[in-house]
């Protein structure tokens, strides 16, 4: 009797937790019909930000390391995949398993030569891996084609932007629930510990290192994923994807948003695409130029993001204290 | 024994030595004779090993910036090679555009940038102390601010402060070098002198060190470690500046050189092990040499790659650099 | 209840996007887009494409516009990034609805931008990308009025070398699809001439070239080739003056052109520049047409200054030749203007366009414009070859 009242009392409240959840998915799946292809290019590119955000801030937000090599491993996904279904001929579903697995085993080399080092150590290191990424890109030109991008077919059948869309937010949605699953699961209990007082928590038996390689693994194999579906999503993988500057992107997405919140680097995401769309309308030169200063001002003086923010002002507007 | 220029080029053969239009322009024929019998290969050799030297001091300079903000802060600053930036607009600002004379310009432009270290330090870096996290991001999304700011201020043509010097000197008698460069590798191996002179001997330095070392204990003792800190900042930024304003007559300025800067920084501070000086001087100098002879005798597309491999090889056997960690 | 506000926030999110896909208002004047690239490494490109298309919206607009209605250019930057230039365009041509679209200066950039144009069915005039492919792909809605990396090699670099007779030519090339596109077409074609040659390639973000260009150096040659863009070119001059190769051992010929024109060439480069050669389209004694002089005057007069960089003048002779197709065409129906467009002949600066016709090869919906190569002496403009717009003698130490 008490266990069925415990039962469905977690039934109903995973029900409130995920409704809205549902809701926006569901909302979000009809953005095709409404939508010219202009903006459904806008969504797309902003469900692939989704994806590396989401999977960044499960690094940075949820385990505290700030890792610069995540376009490089959205890149190392996408090259694979490119390669193998540009140079092979293979069916980019088939490549696709491939390059995640790549990046997968590429992060974990590089989580393991670094992460024992801690904070700054990883940051540099993970940029020079970057670096690395890129310069071989940029030489081996013969295989990548430099500069100039590789051709790619479309992820499967003809191409259609809706399609990808669904694609895209499929995997997206799905992306988004297993960091949900990993940061509510014994797991994430680790990640926290481990990033709220490591000598604590390693004194009570977590093994820290562990955790946080496989963080960095996940997270690298994710952003595998989201690297090569936008590649074969543009038809041309470019050294863009592996930069710097898509690094910048998506640091500002998930740091705007809200670090270490699930919806944070959501929000964060289709923020700042819209908001991109928006300076562009005035003028093009100053777009990364007024990102960077938004970024700079959350970053500064809003650590808790516009998720943060709004729940903040949300629980002052209505009086409940402290409601989750 | 006096020689005629005839008998040198005789003796030579044609191949011992370059060209002999050029070759026979500078005086010091006494030379001769023995680089004759040098191999080519390492002549080239030393050519590649001079100008090692030469970028390394320019990186160990640059490097030396970054390392005391870790070793002091426990920050890295991405922006470093903007502020690199920044000095060497301001020299070339004030040399041709207000018409101030190469060195009170090169000192105004590194004054000014201390000052708006000194800003930054105090607006930005100075609330994230204890949050490593945030101050990585904050001045990463600031190198991308600068960056960009550069180029809409002051557009995206090259620009170059005056040379200091022209022409070129033969070097050993076998091959031609910048004379500016020659200059710049002077004014930067004294500007890391005495830096390390005033780290080491000086009240100020000792001061600075000690905070590295042992934050609460220098603050018992009574040391205001947040002005330290903002000092070292500051110092850290005026490096920065003097490798910029040495360093533009030599490199012109673009918006966008900042960022190769603070990445060669970082390789040389891991080469070094983060937040050792010394290391720091001795890892810009490998770094400079390994790169030339990468160059010269492997691939020179990819010159940039080298470093990054030193760098996973050092971090996977020796993960504290070539000289270990902290010793300020 | 945080989620049910994150749910609320995404719902307004849904709705701004909803408001943002409703269609414009009426149109009442002839929208054509411009690509290329306004921030990045190239940006300076962008500086001179805003002035030529000034200059040219000045002009078509003062002659009342197109069709009875005032032109407008959108320009789009594409970052020198071939996915954000296939997205730029995609936006020009869905979004803001232009009826053509010109421009670009980064064969990698176009090669991903002429996918779109073509499967949108937009035509697309570029003025300043070079590589063969552009135009070889024989994509109907593809123009090109500008130069192509086989027509700069063998019409005037190689035809260059051979007319003075060099020896030992050295090849210095970045490592970009420009740099690396135009090397094998110039080691193709030195080959053919049975001209020794050497390759040195050079990372792009490169500042120090000694160690390079001792390699050069070796080889001993009395022409070096030098296909790096931008400031990569006067660190490049500067650095092989100082260890004594030009211009005493060997002249130097710079691809690419206009940044031996930048206002701070001098300033970079310092003595050494004497003597360098580059490749350009323009040549402030050579006024090859009518319309190259008044484009001259009306830069003077707007920006207060002599034009240096001559993609300026592309980019304002490609908007001549899309007003003029417009006019003829009578409509801005994209195959109208295709059909337009193949039957140009119009005299712009460089001089009279007509694209080529015959599908098969690179020469198809290409037109080549003259190029000059000029050599500077004591800091004077010296058109050296071809040889019949010669207006001095090549000079050598």
């Amino acid at each position: 009797m008490q266990d069925a009242i415990v039962a469905t009392d977690r039934k109903r409240t995973a029900m409130r937790e995920f409704t809205p959840w549902l809701i926006a998915l569901g909302g979000f799946s009809f953005l095709p019909f409404i939508l010219g292809p202009y903006w459904l290019n806008s969504a797309i590119t902003g469900l692939f930000y989704v994806m590396m955000a989401s999977s960044w801030n499960l690094l940075a937000g949820f385990t505290g390391q700030v890792s610069f090599a995540h376009a490089a491993f959205a890149g190392i996904g996408c090259y694979t995949t490119g390669i193998l279904s540009a140079k092979l001929g293979l069916h980019p579903l088939v490549g696709l398993p491939i390059g995640v697995a790549l990046s997968a085993l590429l992060s974990l080399g590089l989580g393991a030569l670094c992460i024992r080092m801690g904070g700054i150590y990883l940051s540099l290191t993970t940029l020079g891996f970057s670096e690395i990424v890129r310069i071989i890109i940029q030489n081996e030109y013969e295989i990548t084609r430099g500069t100039m991008g590789l051709k790619v077919p479309f992820i499967i059948g003809p191409y259609s932007k809706t399609t990808a869309f669904y694609i895209m937010l499929v995997v997206a949605a799905a992306m988004v629930w297993t960091v949900y699953r990993i940061i509510n699961s014994d797991m994430g209990l680790r990640f926290r510990a481990v990033l709220n007082d490591e000598t604590a928590a390693q004194a009570l038996g977590v093994p820290v290192m562990r955790v946080r390689v496989t963080a960095f693994v996940i997270s690298g194999a994710m952003a595998g994923l989201a690297g090569s579906l936008y590649g074969h999503y543009l038809l041309l993988i470019t050294p863009h994807i592996p930069s710097l500057d898509m690094m910048f992107h998506v640091l500002a997405m998930a740091v705007i948003g809200g670090l270490g919140t699930l919806a944070g680097p959501i929000v964060g995401a289709f923020l700042l695409e819209v908001l991109s769309e928006f300076v562009r309308q005035f003028s093009d030169k100053y777009h990364v130029l007024v990102f960077a200063c938004v970024a700079l001002v959350f970053a500064r003086f809003a650590p808790q993001g516009v998720v943060g923010l709004v729940a903040s002002w949300w629980r002052q507007a209505t009086g409940k204290e402290g409601a989750q | 024994m006096p020689l005629t220029s005839e008998s040198v080029i005789s003796f030579g053969n044609g191949n011992g030595f370059q060209a002999g239009p050029t070759a026979c322009q500078s005086g010091g024929r006494a030379y001769y004779l023995r680089l004759e019998r040098m191999p080519r290969a390492m002549e080239d050799l030393l050519l590649y090993v001079t100008n090692g030297v030469f970028m390394g001091t320019s990186y160990a300079l640059v490097a030396l910036g970054v390392t005391l903000i870790v070793g002091i802060m426990g920050i890295i600053n991405f922006a470093h090679g903007e502020f690199y930036v920044l000095a060497g607009y301001f020299s070339a600002l004030f040399a041709r555009g207000v018409g101030l004379d190469p060195v009170s310009s090169m000192l105004v432009a590194v004054v000014l940038v201390f000052l708006v270290g000194l800003v930054v330090e105090r607006i930005l870096i100075r609330p994230t102390y204890g949050e490593e996290m945030y101050s990585l991001i904050i001045t990463f999304i600031l190198y991308i601010i600068l960056q960009n700011a550069y180029l809409v201020i002051f557009g995206p043509f090259p620009s170059k402060p005056p040379s200091w010097v022209s022409g070129a000197t033969n070097l050993f008698g076998m091959f031609y070098y910048g004379n500016q460069r020659l200059a710049s590798f002077a004014a930067a191996a004294l500007v890391i002198a005495v830096f390390m002179i005033v780290m080491h001997k000086t009240w100020l330095g000792r001061v600075i060190r000690s905070v590295a070392m042992d934050r609460e204990m220098a603050a018992m003792l009574g040391v205001n470690t947040a002005r330290v800190n903002m000092l070292s900042f500051g110092l850290g930024c005026v490096l920065a500046a003097c490798a910029g304003v040495i360093l533009a007559p030599v490199f012109p300025i673009t918006p966008t050189v900042g960022v190769g800067i603070s990445l060669t920084a970082f390789v040389v501070m891991i080469l070094g092990g983060l937040g050792s000086l010394t290391g720091c001087i001795v890892g810009g100098l490998l770094l400079g040499i390994v790169e030339n002879l990468g160059v010269a005798y492997l691939s020179s597309g990819y010159k940039h790659l080298f470093g990054f491999v030193i760098l996973i090889l050092v971090l996977f056997f020796r993960p504290t650099g070539l000289f270990g960690q902290k010793q300020l | 209840m945080k989620l049910w506000r994150v749910c609320a926030l995404l719902v307004a999110f849904a709705m701004v996007c909803l408001g943002m896909s409703s269609p414009g208002i009426a149109e009442d004047t002839i929208k054509i887009g411009v690509v290329g690239p306004r921030t990045g490494g190239a940006a300076a490109t962008g500086t001179a494409f805003e002035e030529g298309i000034a200059l040219a919206l000045d002009k078509i607009n003062a002659d009342k516009g197109l069709l009875g209605k005032k032109v407008e250019v959108v320009f789009e930057d594409t970052a020198g990034d071939p996915a954000k230039a296939a997205s730029g365009i995609e936006k020009l041509i869905t979004k803001d609805k232009v009826v053509m679209v010109l421009g670009e200066s980064h064969s990698s950039a176009a090669l991903a931008e002429i996918d779109v144009a073509n499967r949108q069915k937009v035509p697309f005039i570029i003025a300043e990308a070079w590589h063969d492919d552009i135009t070889k792909k024989n994509y109907p809605y593809v123009f090109r009025a500008g130069p192509c990396n086989s027509g700069v090699v063998n019409d005037s670099i190689i035809g260059f070398v051979k007319e003075y007779g060099f020896k030992k030519v050295a090849i210095f090339a970045e490592n970009t699809d420009w740099g690396l596109g135009i090397k094998d077409l110039a080691e193709k074609a030195l080959k053919d001439a049975g001209i020794p040659f050497e390759t040195v390639l050079t990372e792009r973000k490169g500042q120090d070239h000694y160690a390079e260009l001792n390699k050069v150096k070796k080889f001993k040659p009395d022409l070096i080739l030098a296909f790096v863009y931008g400031v990569g070119v006067h660190y490049l001059l500067a650095q092989a003056g100082e260890m004594g190769i030009v211009p005493t051992e060997a002249l130097l010929l710079e691809g690419a052109g206009p940044p031996s024109l930048w206002d701070t060439f001098w300033q970079n480069v310092g003595e050494y520049g004497n003597l360098e050669l580059f490749v350009s389209r323009m040549h402030e004694k050579v006024m090859l047409t009518p319309v190259a002089k008044e484009f001259d005057a009306a830069y003077r007069k707007k920006f207060n200054k002599a034009p240096s960089d001559y993609k300026s003048r592309s980019i304002y002779d490609v908007l001549l030749v899309a007003a003029d197709a417009v006019k003829r065409a009578g409509s801005t129906d994209s195959d109208k203007l295709v059909k337009a467009l193949q039957g140009t002949k119009l005299v712009v600066c460089s001089g009279t366009v007509e694209f080529g016709t015959k599908k098969g090869s690179y020469a198809y919906h290409q037109w080549q414009p003259p190029m000059l190569i000029v050599q500077w002496q004591d800091k004077k403009q010296v058109v050296v070859y071809p040889v019949s717009g010669k207006t001095g003698d090549l000079k050598r130490k």
